[in-house]
C-alpha cells in the first residue's frame, strides 16, 4: 500500500489555478522529488497533501488515512519540515522538541531527542534557545522535529535553501541514513539539481500546476535530451507558457 | 482526544510565559490595578467607610469580570502566541485536533486564571476588607458561566483572526470593553439607557452578575437567573464554536496559511 495517494487535486485562487489535477503516489521507502518552476504549485500542492489547505477537488490518503477525516491519524505518520519554517518562539531546542515528539505520540522523549539531534550531529544545540540559531541550525533542528517520531513518510519543502554546502551534505546524509535504515519514505521539494540527483530515485516535474514529468532523474534528461537535471528543469521551466492537458504524464510504466 | 498532547500544548505556553515576564502583566497588574481602582471609588461612594451595596457591588464584580477576562484573554492570546511566532504551521502539519489543542491552552489559561482571581481577591481582602469567599457556594455555578463566557467569546476572536488575519487581534483586548458595560458587572441593568437594555438581557453575563449582585446583598442564590444565564452560555458557546469551525474550514479553503509561514 503506498504511504501516499493523491488524486486529481486542484486548486483555484480567484481567478488562478494553482494546482490543476495533481495526481501523486509514494510508497514505502521511496524518494520522490517535487520539482518545478516558482508557482509551478509544488507547495499548494504539499499544503493539500498535508491537509493544510483544503483542495477544491481531488483526494488525498495518507497511510491508508484519507483526509480530512483521518487528519490526526495520518500526520502521527507524517514528518515535514521546510527551509522557510520557523521554530517556536522563547523555547530552548530540547524543550521545542520534547513538545513536538509529545505531539507526535512519544512518552519517553530525551533518549530520542538525543539520539536525532546526534545523526544531525547537533548534540550540542539541546540547551541553546531556538531564537539563537542560526538559519542553518534552525533548519537542521527543524529536521529533526520531523524526523523524531520516525514517521512512514518525510515531507520535506526545500530544506537545503539557506544551508552552506557542508550542512546541506550533512542534511542530505542523515536523510539517506533514515530511508535507508528505517525504510521511511521521502518528499521533497528543492531548486538544487544536484541535490535531487543525488538523494531521489524518482522525479515529479510540476508546471502550471500540472504534472509534467514523472520519472527516474536520469531518464527524464534522456526524454528531453539534456544531460542532467538541471538542463531537463531549465527546458522545463521554460514551458511553462504552454499548458499541457492535465494528467498526461511522461512516467514510464 | 489525547491527553499527551493536550499536556504537550500546556507545557509549550508555560515555556513562553516563564520566559516572557511581560505577559505576567495580565495576571498581576491588571488584577491590583482594577481592585485598587474599583475598591477605593467604592469607598468613595459609600461615604469613606466602604460597605454597603455598591461598595460590594464594585468590588464582587470587578473580582468575578476577571474570571471572564482572564479566561477569555488566556486562550485567544495563547492562540495569538502561535501566529506571533509563526508557529502555526508547525501545529497544522501535526496529529494535534483543534479541541486537543483548544483544551491544552484552556488548561494554561485555568492556571493563570487561578493567579489572577486570587490576587484580586487576596488584595480586595487586604485593603478593603472584602471578603469575596462570603457569598459562598453560591459563586461555584456564577463562576462556572463567567469561564464558559469567556472561553466562547475567546473562540470568537480565535475565528475572526482565521478570517481577518493578525490585524485583527485587536478584539482579544477590546471585545471585553464592549461587553463589560452590557454585563451590568457592577450595576442592575435598569441603569443602562433602554435602547441597550435587549441586549444586555441578551447576555449570559448579565444574569450571571445580577445573580452575584442578590448573593451580595444576602439573598439565596436566584436560580431563575442561573438557568437563564446557563441557557445563554451553551447558546453562545455552540455558536461560537460552529463559527470557529466555519472560519478554520475557511482557512483552509482559501489557504490563509500562507499569511503564517
Amino acid at each position: 500500500m503506498p504511504v501516499l495517494e493523491a488524486h486529481g487535486l486542484v486548486k483555484r485562487y480567484a481567478s488562478t489555478v494553482a494546482v490543476a489535477g495533481v495526481s501523486l503516489s509514494v510508497e514505502p521507502a521511496e524518494r520522490v522529488a517535487l520539482l518545478g518552476p516558482n508557482g509551478a504549485g509544488k507547495t499548494t500542492t504539499l499544503m493539500m497533501l498535508l491537509g493544510v489547505i483544503t483542495p477544491d477537488d481531488g483526494w488525498v490518503e495518507v497511510c491508508g488515512h484519507r483526509l480530512p477525516n483521518g487528519r490526526s491519524q495520518a500526520l502521527a505518520q507524517v514528518g515535514f519540515s521546510a527551509g522557510y519554517m520557523p521554530l517556536a518562539e522563547r523555547l530552548k531546542v530540547h524543550e521545542f522538541l520534547r513538545t513536538y515528539g509529545e505531539l507526535y505520540g512519544l512518552r519517553e522523549t530525551s533518549g530520542r531527542i538525543k539520539e536525532s539531534l546526534d545523526r544531525f550531529r547537533i548534540g550540542h544545540l539541546a540547551d541553546t534557545m531556538c531564537t539563537q540559531l542560526s538559519s542553518g541550525q534552525r533548519t537542521l533542528v527543524g529536521m529533526v522535529k520531523a524526523t523524531l517520531h520516525e514517521p512512514r513518510l518525510l515531507v520535506l519543502d526545500e530544506p537545503t535553501t539557506s544551508l552552506d554546502p557542508e550542512v546541506a551534505q550533512r542534511v542530505r546524509t542523515g536523510l539517506q541514513d533514515l530511508c535507508r535504515e528505517q525504510g521511511t519514505a521521502l518528499l521533497i521539494t528543492s531548486h538544487n539539481m544536484v541535490e535531487i540527483e543525488r538523494l531521489c530515485e524518482r522525479v515529479v516535474f510540476l508546471s502550471a500546476g500540472r504534472v509534467v514529468a514523472d520519472d527516474e532523474p536520469g531518464a527524464i534528461a534522456a526524454r528531453y535530451g539534456h544531460q542532467d537535471l538541471e538542463e531537463t528543469f531549465l527546458f522545463l521551466a521554460s514551458q511553462s507558457g504552454s499548458e499541457p492537458a492535465p494528467q498526461e504524464t511522461d512516467r514510464m510504466p | 482526544m489525547s491527553w499527551l498532547r493536550i499536556r504537550a500544548v500546556a507545557r509549550r505556553h508555560f515555556y513562553v510565559l516563564k520566559r516572557s515576564p511581560h505577559r505576567l502583566f495580565d495576571v498581576t497588574v491588571w488584577p491590583l490595578v482594577d481592585v485598587l481602582l474599583f475598591g477605593s471609588i467604592g469607598v468613595f461612594v459609600s461615604g469613606g467607610a466602604g460597605g454597603g451595596p455598591a461598595f460590594a457591588y464594585l468590588l464582587g464584580g470587578i473580582i468575578l469580570w476577571h474570571v471572564v477576562y482572564q479566561s477569555q484573554i488566556a486562550l485567544s492570546t495563547g492562540f495569538l502566541e502561535e501566529t506571533w511566532s509563526r508557529n502555526l504551521l508547525n501545529l497544522m502539519v501535526s496529529p494535534l485536533t483543534e479541541a486537543e489543542y483548544a483544551c491544552g491552552v484552556a488548561l494554561f489559561g485555568m492556571m493563570k486564571l487561578v493567579m489572577g482571581v486570587t490576587l484580586t481577591a487576596l488584595l480586595a481582602l487586604i485593603a478593603y476588607a472584602f471578603n469575596v469567599l462570603e457569598a459562598g457556594l453560591a459563586l461555584v455555578p456564577i463562576i462556572a458561566i463567567l469561564l464558559i463566557v469567556g472561553w466562547a467569546i475567546a473562540l470568537f476572536v480565535i475565528g475572526v483572526v482565521f478570517r481577518f488575519g493578525s490585524g485583527a487581534e485587536a478584539l482579544a483586548w477590546g471585545i471585553l470593553f464592549a461587553v463589560m458595560p452590557l454585563s451590568g458587572v457592577f450595576y442592575p441593568i435598569d441603569a443602562l439607557p433602554e435602547v441597550l437594555r435587549p441586549i444586555s438581557m441578551a447576555l449570559p453575563t448579565t444574569h450571571a452578575f445580577s445573580a452575584l449582585r442578590a448573593v451580595l446583598d444576602g439573598n439565596a442564590l436566584p436560580w431563575s437567573e442561573i438557568g437563564i444565564a446557563a441557557l445563554s452560555a451553551a447558546a453562545l458557546s455552540a455558536g461560537a464554536l460552529v463559527f470557529v469551525a466555519r472560519m478554520m474550514a475557511l482557512f483552509r479553503r482559501r489557504g490563509y496559511i500562507s499569511r503564517y509561514s
